[in-house]
């Protein structure tokens, strides 16, 4: 070895040793310095999405290429946009953008609805907005209605839509919404509109029931639209003086903490929401929002 | 002699079949337009075509007595009929269509032998349009049972698009077993977006009724226009002065007599003196099936001799007979309860005139059936007495009434349920929820439910909470929020009965107490009207 050679090489060496660790550390940083919960708030639906999405580390950490991806909104009531009683048309549309840019095959929007289904995805404006970012918007289909095991605290077996599970990712697109049986709909128990057969005797314990679905379905992403909520009369409300302007979405792979966060908006406690306390006994997820790493975001 | 037949009327024959194919395709393809396509407005479907048809527009003139603006389109068809016969019945007539064509089918399977000579008497669906016409002197209104527009509209919205429906659907299954998920999926959401409801009550009886009228046809050729119709009764009457008269050569004629076997309507072409003009439908079948091409139908002003229009002996007597009948017949119809007292179960659409009014112009088409998005118009059969069979009334069991939805109301041919605003129905109540608190989960077994609320449209709900203590077999004491109603708020949409978890005999119904059309069967004074102020202004 040449002297020179040497003193390249030490050099190298020394300068590896220098920012090497530093590079490395770095690297094995970047994952733990993305957020559980992404929170934004924004005048444009699609844009605080985004950037939700975005503090989570981007689509692509939820959506691998080729995916078969159901993005399930509530769209449960035929009523307008401004109601709040269905997700914000613009969110989901954001959603299906970014499921398909992540290179997704497929983005299927689907909700067993309350109202005529037709009337519900044609008023709510995500049947138009779906189509606009070439997703695809089905209807459930009583052949695609199946009973499964449930393996639930309280639910053991119960009928569910098959499109939302047969999906290689699902991401769950719920509204905030005032519930007069558990107090808030939000994210966890818009799982009810992934089911069939006699879902309504879920209220007969309607927090288990919550759980339970929330623990079946398992979503990768929970999106909640915050944007404009429903404070009264809900869950379908259906005077503007009903709803409330919160222009937050909430993003989050921790379904609990999401809801927690989303509880926020209505003053109500997580500790308040029974189903919040199930959902952690059941390992789903944390409430207490202390304890998980949140960031803020206005835009 | 030359032996050739007349290609000329071979062309009008094919037009004839063109046109009664387009016209059937029009009635298919506006009576499945008849849903909420994503619009709340969906303008002019089927309905158009019952405003062409002059019985209905009589019936409901007279039955109503009032005129009602859209029925100035049955001029034209009696016009039509005054000048070129009764080319309605031939040409434009879905139903004449559905008959003529089993006819056909039913002649090449031999289920059908036109016999050479036929001498059944034609006189009935004379009898009938005269019935039909008493009755609606006393507000009756019989011509939506057997007029051709009502019928079908019936029989296809109650029961041949459900059955249909029904069978695709079952069809998708085994699509679904087989691996086809794509067909089958496509399959569904069509279904789905077309709204055919598969459940109604009449469906059965009415589909019976619907294959009962086209299985006639193998006994005589379209059966139903010969003996029944009461339109074509009345277009018959009409075709006496017509333009096109039928002329046999006679040079050419061979008496084969084949013209006369295969006339569709008994209107005997052969020999040319016995041509009923109120009976032809210029369906062109005589002049192009004469194997010499004899048969022609030149212009000529001269009127049919009234004794040939029909051939049809309608002696005075006969008819002042008839007519008594169906004048003594109304007090038959009317020997029900229901003219006393509203029927508990008689939901009408939002919107549907006071009782009185609205049976005397429904014409029992069931468009709005075929239009609710929820399947809860449903054809009484009991419920409004006999002159109400068919009409529509919401069965909250099967369906409710879509809160933002008016499309029964912009359906109805004939004004018996009013069109209305989304806006102004939401203002329409048509009953009133009860609450049956010793069926109700809550109040009974002391557990959370208040489905019922959840579901309830308006703002602020008409369903309210209060907590009730329930005494338990155990003897515990469980307190739950158990429904209550603000019954000034409730329209009756009756959305809580059908989502009621109690799912037998629901523990919500709703009753038609309240509604907005009746003066009568009322609750409160005041249900819908504000008390003034000042009682002295």
């Amino acid at each position: 070895m040449k002297r020179r050679d040497f003193i390249r090489n030490v050099a190298a060496g020394s300068l590896v040793l220098r920012f090497g660790p530093g590079v490395l550390a770095g690297a094995a940083a970047t994952p733990a310095a993305v957020p559980v919960l992404a929170a934004v708030e924004g005048e444009s639906p699609a844009a605080i999405t985004k950037e939700a999405i975005a503090m989570l580390g981007g689509m692509k950490t939820f959506v691998g290429k080729g995916d078969k991806v159901v993005i399930k909104p509530n769209i449960g009531w035929d009523r307008t946009p401004e109601m709040a009683a269905c997700t914000n048309p613009e969110v989901v549309k954001t959603l299906v953008e970014l499921v398909l840019d992540a290179g997704a095959k497929k983005a299927i929007v689907i909700d067993n609805t309350t109202n005529q289904a037709k009337r519900c995805y044609v008023r709510s404006g995500i049947q138009e907005a779906v189509k606009q970012a070439g997703g695809d918007m089905l209807f459930v289909d009583d052949y695609r209605i199946k009973k499964m095991a449930f393996k639930g605290a309280w639910l053991k077996e119960w009928e569910i839509v098959l499109d939302v599970i047969e999906a290689d990712k699902i991401i769950n697109v719920p509204i905030a919404k005032h519930h007069s049986l558990c107090r808030l709909t939000l994210g966890m128990k818009n799982w009810l509109g992934a089911t069939g057969g006699a879902r309504n005797q879920f209220h007969q314990d309607i927090d288990r029931a919550v759980v339970d679905l929330a623990a079946f379905f398992k979503p990768r992403l929970t999106v909640l639209d915050a944007y404009r909520i429903l404070v009264r009369n809900g869950p379908q409300g259906g005077r503007i003086s009903d709803t409330e302007l919160v222009k937050t979405v909430v993003a989050g792979t921790d379904p609990v903490a999401v809801d927690a966060m989303g509880a926020s908006f209505f003053g109500v406690a997580p500790r308040e929401l029974p189903y919040l306390g199930y959902a952690r006994e059941r390992g789903l997820g944390e409430f207490e929002l202390e304890k998980v790493r949140l960031e803020k975001r206005k835009i | 002699m030359k032996r050739e037949k007349s290609s000329k009327h071979r062309v009008l024959e094919l037009l004839r079949i063109a046109s009664q194919t387009a016209f059937f395709g029009l009635f298919l393809y506006l009576l499945l337009g008849a849903h909420y396509t994503g619009q709340d407005y969906i303008g002019s479907t089927v309905q158009r075509f019952f405003h062409f048809d002059p019985l209905l527009a009589l019936v409901t003139i007279i039955s109503a007595r009032l005129v009602y603006s859209y029925f100035a389109f049955a001029l034209i068809t009696v016009v039509a009929t005054i000048l070129f016969g009764r080319v309605f019945c031939g040409w434009v007539c879905p139903l004449g269509a559905v008959h003529q064509f089993s006819s056909f089918v039913f002649k090449k399977t031999k289920f059908l032998r036109p016999p050479r000579e036929e001498k059944a008497s034609l006189a009935l669906k004379y009898y009938i349009l005269i019935i039909v016409l008493a009755g609606a002197l006393f507000g009756l209104d019989l011509a939506g049972y057997l007029d051709p527009f009502s019928f079908l509209t019936r029989s296809f919205a109650t029961a041949v698009f459900p059955s249909l429906a029904y069978a695709l659907s079952n069809f998708n299954g085994v699509l679904y077993g087989l691996g086809a998920i794509g067909l089958a999926r496509s399959i569904s959401q069509a279904l789905e977006n077309w709204t055919i409801n598969v459940t109604f009550i009449q469906g059965f009886s009415i589909g019976l009724l619907f294959l009962g009228a086209v299985a006639l046809n193998a006994r005589k050729e379209r059966f139903w226009c010969r003996y029944l119709c009461p339109t074509g009764a009345l277009l018959g009457l009409l075709s006496r002065w017509n333009l096109f008269k039928l002329k046999i050569d006679e040079e050419k004629c061979i008496k084969c007599g084949l013209c006369a076997q295969h006339c569709e309507t008994q209107a005997q072409p052969y020999p040319n003196e016995k041509w009923k003009s109120g009976e032809c439908i210029y369906c062109q079948n005589c002049a192009s099936i004469c194997p010499t091409g004899a048969i022609r139908f030149p212009v000529s002003s001269r009127p049919e001799k009234m004794t040939n229009v029909s051939n049809v002996d309608l002696s005075r007597r006969k008819l002042i007979l008839t007519t008594l009948l169906g004048i003594v017949a109304v007090p038959f119809f009317r020997l029900t309860p229901f003219h006393k007292r509203a029927s508990l179960k008689l939901i009408r659409p939002p919107g549907s005139l006071p009782e009185d009014k609205f049976l005397a112009k429904c014409v029992k088409c069931a468009q709005c059936m075929r239009a609710c998005p929820t399947g809860a118009l449903q054809p009484v059969l009991t419920e409004a007495g006999p002159e109400g069979i068919y009409t529509p009334r919401l069965d909250m069991k099967v369906g409710y009434c879509e809160y933002y939805c008016s499309l029964c109301t912009q359906v109805c041919p004939t004004g018996a349920i009013k069109k209305l605003t989304i806006e102004e129905k939401n203002k329409v109540k048509i009953g009133t929820a009860w609450i049956n608190k010793s069926r109700c989960i809550p109040y009974v077994l002391g557990k959370p439910c208040i489905v019922c609320e959840e579901h309830c449209p308006v703002s602020p709900k008409a369903i309210k909470f209060l907590e009730v203590e329930t005494k338990l077999p155990d003897g515990s004491v469980a307190v739950q929020k158990a429904p209550v109603m603000d019954l000034e708020l409730c329209t009756g949409c009756g959305i809580c009965e059908n989502k009621c978890p109690v799912r037998d005999d629901p523990a919500i119904f709703v009753t038609s107490v309240g509604e907005t059309r009746s003066e009568t069967n009322r609750l409160l004074l005041d249900i819908t009207k504000k008390t003034s102020v000042d009682p002295y202004k």
